[in-house]
């Protein structure tokens, strides 16, 4: 598979052929390029689809204790009252869960239940597994907990404070992991350039808050001594790694089966406490547990975005030219590491690969507080850094007195390249991306008789197609799928890929229907189960559709060959000249009445029996990164999406608050695999997007977190939820399957800073801070209206 | 404090000793084995919960089982009738409506019991009556088209009725 | 599965039903559409153990118009009233703010009496027991201090009802039934400026008719305008009802009540100031700041309380202006 892989290094072009052609329009039977409906979705209209909290309705009901205290020791836990009452089967606490984890094997420091110590308020310290809910609502009440408080910091300021007791023995400053890079020369370029100016960004912490609060059902067999475990997750595998590490179980002692997802949105690409409290409870009692959690709970287990101080040093020359970008970001990362060397990582690297900008400099500061531990979110680390970069174009084009969309076009990059820190970039659609959205939102005419109280603003993002190394480093391939064929003709596509919601099963189904020239109603589909299906590192990084897409190509190959040798048997023929058009095999050019699908699968499996065609996908080491700073494979990608976005608002006047009246949006996905779904993917990210912008931030009173509801913490209602125009920019990237790159993050980022962008031109206040909730825009434009009328005076 | 509950669920009469504490979503889940009724919130901010109660929609998580005694109760499972969708299913499966499919049950829920009483709802009309159904993956605009889309074939089916 | 505290559920018929059982009972709470309620009882507040349905109650769905008026039993709901035309044309406002609460799910069980009596709010009581616990409760409930204003003696929790404001400009008068018999007052008197005592009903006593004066026959209009971050759900961070009737150009009534800032809904005092003049820009800036020293919100929402003080200023000069604006038309 390997070979096939075109990149830059080896030959500066992206030549032709790509490892498959784009889908052939003349085919009688399409899958890929197809606006298909999800092959789950059947289940989900119905109510048939299992969520982890549906499953083993008479299994025992376990349930947490979370601690009261930010920072605090605890000195002593009696279970005793609780473990006695009637129904009540199990009571843990830390000193039965002593092995640590975490999704960084170099960063395992959280406990299932505190070790000793709390480090966020809500931490849990004990569980209980009882006959029923009330029971072990009642059991939990009864367990108590003897505290020493530590002084508890809720800022990256006050933890970073010289004199601040350490959270984390091997964690040094209370810093998590700091970052430095420079490359090029940026002081000298900013000596040089035209315009150079400064400012800080801060943005708020959000929450992914997917629908489905976090749950689980573990089952374990003390005879077999064999844990099955059900978890709601983005990421099996790694729960398998960690379910068997905790346990002290060897790996083949775990079962890990994902039922339907309700949404991750990086919450769940890592193993969470509740999965693995489950399955310590189901262990401990010998039998079945299910531990749903409340939406308080799950919000508090966090995993969001941090808190983010973001300062920037920007050089510009007259004609729009970027000539350096200097930035310190400072991330408030919650009081365990989570993915956060993971997301202050990319916070750098990403400032790469989507500009042409000589000079970069980054210092980032990941650090450890007394607030629910932040992980992966949607845009996973570029998010706010991106705002911040675009805010600061905006701000500078109009200071220069230039159009937004003419200082992007000035600062594209020639592709195929390798940026300045190593990532290979490939296909390149942000040209395309910029045309379409200044078109269509007609905005060069739009902009002059915009309306008072109405703005317009533009930005640009992008994100990558999975992380080229994986987080687990085993010399592995990225991907694998199996395909099943058996007597039945059935051929069964066996994945680990996790679908969540985004659609990837129905991406595997499309990808070998489409090379095996069938229906996609005639492939089957089986995803993460560990007994059945190949191991898959899970969905983060908007790696599936790239990496496992091109293994179920890969494997749909093989199995095209099979049958194809068969039909070759059958006909006599060399099997490069058999063709299939979806019902006969035929000597390619011939007359020949053809053969039945059926006739050349009993032909196959003649000797052989049930055939496994086996795909996979590995990143080539050229797609890898270089080593030109410590962390720099953090941000290498096979291939980035790119994305181009103009809002509208209105803004009121009486009460500041922002109004979305339209999005334009256009995002280079390479090949759109599914019409559709890709659609749902770019509509629901903006709209994230949104979110971040305009209304939702979690808030804490002394580590407590307010907003640990959807009442406070407000994610956008339908009603004031705009309508988008959406244009999906193929650029056909020479690597992914049939072109395919990443659809479901990268128009995310783009929207905060057009948003941003927006409210400078309807209100005259650049915002620096998010989100853009009307009491912070109050508060802005009346401090903005002073300084206006001060300068007034003052001339 | 027990006592015998009756009511209508998807059809089946049904009486069950339910406690006059127990929430109708819990009843369904858990009493009735209905588990297509979600739970996404605390009790009434996110509408996961959606049922029909006579034919009107109803938040079952802020909804004691006892107070719907008598009353013809509808769950997403009984919204496919002899193996057939009904429109507002197979709009929202046809137009990706649905994506993780958790907020989904209450989606169309809610949805069915707006188009029973008003087969040409407005795009306005729509958003208000789905206003309190949270959908954290779709951005809605897929959702709306659904909604429409099963509008349609409403509208459709009984214009070829008459 | 959330599990309730242990309650007896009484579902009476009628109103001598229901005073009967709340009559036999040391303590109960009334139930209506329960979209306040069950969700306080899910948090641990609010506990109570005979939990008294008044939604099958007859009496309280009564909902005609007669020479004297509208009258609108306790338990009709914010979906009736909202949707209904005559309520629409001829009190909008009402129609409004009713239409403002909470999503149309919720508002097609919750009823106008809930709407009233319910509970005020809080950042620091609106939590989990967890929660609260952690924080060692509040005065409102399960603790001493306030966490809002820590010297205070009273709490300020946020009275938060819609419908509240709309009423009191419409000069609605409201029925009372309790063990003690029956009273009709003034919808002013029901409520009272703290957060925790927030009405004045007696124990036992319920609401259960809203009466509302016939239409005026003058030229009048009035609306409803709610400060909230998203469109639907959300409580108001602030709520504004004005009603107005002009002849000539020049006002000749003006009503104002605002919700959501302080313990209790604001009738705007001083309007009459206005009658007799025209409503020009100088006129609507002495308006607001009327409204600005009658509102007093403080820190019990996310959002800062001097901005909800200054929007819901705002919002009250304008919605004034449009309505004039409106009936010069
Ligand atoms: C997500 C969410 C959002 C919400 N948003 C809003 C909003 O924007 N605006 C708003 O105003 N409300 C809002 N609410 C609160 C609630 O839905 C409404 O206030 C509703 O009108 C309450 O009516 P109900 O009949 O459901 O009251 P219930 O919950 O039944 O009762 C509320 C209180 O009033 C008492 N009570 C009920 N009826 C009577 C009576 N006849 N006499 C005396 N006491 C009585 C009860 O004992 C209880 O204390 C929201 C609720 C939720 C869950
Ligand atoms: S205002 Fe003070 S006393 Fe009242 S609920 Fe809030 S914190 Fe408690
Ligand atoms: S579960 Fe009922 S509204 Fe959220
Ligand atoms: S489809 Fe996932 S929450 Fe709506």
């Amino acid at each position: 598979m390997t070979d096939e892989l075109q990149h830059p290094r080896d030959s500066v072009t992206p030549n032709d052929p790509q490892p498959d052609p784009s889908p052939d329009p003349e085919r009688k039977v399409r899958s890929v390029g197809e606006r298909l409906p999800l092959i789950d979705g059947p289940d989900k209209v119905t109510g048939r689809a299992k969520y982890a909290g549906d499953l083993a309705q008479d299994a025992l009901v376990g349930r947490i204790l979370h601690g009261r205290y930010s920072h605090a020791e605890i000195v002593s836990i009696d279970t005793t009252e609780a473990a006695a009452l009637p129904g009540v089967v199990c009571v843990l606490t830390g000193e039965d869960t002593t092995q640590p984890y975490g999704i960084l094997p170099i960063a395992m420091l959280e406990y299932p239940l505190a070790n000793g110590r709390v480090r966020y308020r809500g931490e849990p310290v004990a569980a209980v597994a009882a006959i029923d809910a009330a029971t072990a609502a009642k059991a939990i009440s009864l367990i108590k907990v003897e505290y020493n408080e530590l002084p508890a910091y809720y800022t990256a300021e006050e933890a970073r404070a010289p004199d601040a007791v350490q959270l984390h023995e091997s964690r040094a400053g209370n810093q998590e992991r700091d970052v430095h890079f420079e490359l090029g020369d940026t002081e000298a370029e900013f000596a040089n350039s035209d315009l150079v100016v400064e400012e800080s960004y801060q943005c708020a912490e959000v929450n992914q808050v997917h629908m489905e609060p976090n749950a689980a059902v573990a089952e374990f067999d003390p005879i077999r001594q064999h844990l099955t475990i059900w978890p709601s997750t983005q990421v099996p595998f790694y729960g398998h790694l960690i379910f068997a590490r905790c346990l002290g179980l060897e790996k083949g002692q775990v079962r890990v089966i994902k039922p339907f997802v309700g949404g991750g949105f990086g919450a769940r690409t890592e193993t969470l406490h509740h999965e693995v409290i489950c399955a310590h409870l189901a262990k401990a009692t010998g039998s079945t547990v299910r531990l749903t959690t409340s939406r308080e709970e799950t919000f508090i287990t966090h995993r969001g975005r941090p808190e983010t101080q973001v300062n920037l040093k920007m050089g510009m020359n007259k004609d729009g030219k970027l000539t350096g970008l200097a930035s310190e970001v400072v991330q408030r990362g919650g009081g365990y590491p989570s993915y956060g060397i993971v997301t202050i990582l990319y916070a750098g690297t990403l400032m790469y690969g989507i500009y042409d900008i000589p000079a970069v400099k980054y210092d980032g500061y990941r650090i450890l507080t007394n607030t629910p531990p932040c992980g992966a979110f949607r845009g996973h680390g570029t998010v706010n850094v991106r705002f911040a970069i675009e805010n600061l174009m905006d701000r500078m084009s109009e200071e220069l007195g230039l159009d937004p969309f003419e200082v992007r076009r000035k600062n594209l990059l020639v592709t195929p390249t390798y940026t300045a820190n190593d990532i290979m970039v490939n296909s390149y659609g942000l040209p395309e991306c910029l045309d379409w959205v200044q078109k269509e939102s007609n905005w060069d005419e739009r902009i002059k008789n915009l309306a008072p109280n109405k703005g317009l603003g533009m930005a640009c993002a992008h994100y990558v197609s999975g992380a080229a190394k994986p987080v687990h480093w085993t010399g592995e391939p990225h991907a694998v799928v199996n395909l099943k064929l058996d007597f039945d003709g059935a051929i069964t596509a066996l994945t680990g890929a996790a679908d969540i919601g985004q659609g990837s099963s129905t991406m595997v189904v499309q990808c070998v229907a489409e090379t095996l020239n069938l229906d996609a109603s005639q492939i089957k589909l089986m995803a993460n189960d560990s007994d059945h299906t190949p191991k898959d590192n899970g969905s983060y990084s908007s790696r599936v559709t790239y990496m496992v897409g091109n293994a179920a190509l890969d494997a749909a190959r093989s199995m095209r060959q099979i049958l194809a040798e068969a039909a070759a048997t059958l006909l006599d023929a060399k099997s490069e000249d058999i063709e299939f058009d979806g019902t006969l095999f035929r000597v390619a050019g011939s007359q020949d009445p053809g053969i039945e699908y059926m006739d050349v699968v009993v032909e196959a499996l003649k000797d052989e029996g049930t055939i496994t065609a086996k795909g996979t996908f590995s990143t080539p080491v050229s797609a890898q990164g270089g080593r030109k700073f410590r962390g720099s494979a953090v941000g290498p990608t096979m291939g980035f999406s790119y994305s181009a976005e103009v809002v509208e608002i209105t803004v009121d006047p009486d009460t500041s608050q922002v109004t979305v009246d339209n999005i334009w949006i256009a995002h280079d996905l390479g090949f759109a695999l599914n019409p559709l779904s890709c659609e749902g993917q770019i509509q629901g990210s903006a709209w994230m997007g949104m979110g971040q912008a305009l209304s939702e931030e979690t808030r804490y009173h002394n580590g407590l977190l307010i907003s640990g509801n959807m009442l406070d913490y407000r994610v956008p209602t339908m009603v004031e939820s705009p309508p988008m125009d959406i244009k999906m920019v193929e650029s056909i990237d020479p690597n992914g399957p049939y072109g395919a790159k990443e659809a479901g993050e990268g128009s995310l980022p783009s929207f905060i800073p057009a948003l941003a962008n927006a409210v400078r031109m309807a209100t005259g206040v650049r915002m620096t801070e998010t989100p853009i909730t009307p009491d912070r825009l109050h508060e802005a434009r009346a401090r903005y209206e002073r300084e206006q009328a001060n300068n007034v005076a003052a001339e | 404090m027990n006592s015998v509950l009756q009511m209508t669920v998807n059809g089946r009469p049904r009486a069950d000793v339910v406690a006059d504490n127990m929430l109708l979503v819990d009843y369904l889940r858990e009493v009735c084995g209905l588990t297509g009724t979600k739970i996404g919130c605390d009790g009434g901010e996110c509408g996961a919960c959606t049922i029909l109660a006579d034919g009107g929609a109803r938040l079952s998580c802020l909804t004691l089982a006892h107070s719907c005694a008598g009353q013809v109760i509808e769950t997403v499972e009984g919204q496919a009738t002899r193996g057939e969708l009904s429109a507002v299913q197979s709009s929202f499966h046809e137009k990706l409506g649905s994506q993780c499919g958790y907020c989904t049950p209450g989606m169309i829920m809610t949805s069915e019991s707006l188009l029973r009483t008003n087969t040409n709802p407005t795009e306005d009309e729509i958003r208000e009556a789905l206003g309190g159904n949270i959908c954290r993956c779709t951005g809605y605009i897929k959702i709306i088209e659904s909604v429409q889309a099963a509008a349609e074939i409403i509208n459709a089916s009984r214009e070829a009725a008459e | 599965m959330e599990v309730l505290p242990e309650f007896k559920l009484h579902r009476p018929g009628t109103l001598a039903e229901a005073l009967k059982i709340r009559g036999s009972l040391d303590e109960a709470r009334y139930i209506s559409g329960g979209t306040d309620l069950l969700a306080n009882i899910r948090r641990g507040l609010t506990p109570t153990e005979n939990l008294i349905e008044l939604s099958g109650l007859s009496e309280l769905q009564r909902f005609e118009a007669d020479a004297d008026g509208l009258h609108i039993g306790a338990a009709v709901t914010l979906a009736t009233i909202g949707n209904d035309p005559a309520i629409k044309q001829d009190y909008a406002v009402l129609a409004e703010a009713a239409n403002a609460v909470a999503g149309a799910t919720h508002r097609a069980v919750a009823t106008i009496g809930g709407n009233l009596c319910l509970d005020t709010r809080c950042l620091f009581y609106n939590q989990s027991q967890w929660w609260r616990d952690s924080n060692d409760g509040c005065m409102k409930y399960e603790g001493e201090i306030c966490h809002v204003v820590p010297t205070s003696k009273r709490c300020y929790a946020a009275y938060s009802g819609d419908t509240a404001p709309a009423l009191l400009v419409l000069n609605a008068e409201i029925e009372i039934a309790g063990p003690d018999g029956s009273r009709r007052v003034p919808l002013d008197d029901l409520f009272n400026d703290d957060g925790i005592d927030y009405l004045t009903l007696a124990p036992g006593e319920m609401v259960t008719m809203v009466h509302l004066p016939a239409a005026s026959k003058s030229k009048t209009a009035s609306s409803y305008t709610k400060l909230r971050i998203r469109d639907s759900i959300d409580f108001p961070l602030a709520g504004v009802a004005v009603r107005v009737t002009q002849e000539n150009g020049k006002v000749t009534a003006l009503d104002a009540a605002v919700t959501g800032t302080n313990s209790t809904p604001i009738r705007v005092t001083g309007c009459d100031a206005f009658v007799g003049l025209e409503f020009d820009e100088e006129q609507g800036q002495k308006f607001a700041k009327l409204v600005q020293k009658q509102t007093s919100p403080v820190q019990t929402t996310t959002t800062k309380p001097q901005y909800r003080r200054r929007a819901v200023t705002a919002m009250s000069k304008t919605l004034t202006q449009n309505l004039l604006q409106a009936l010069s038309a």
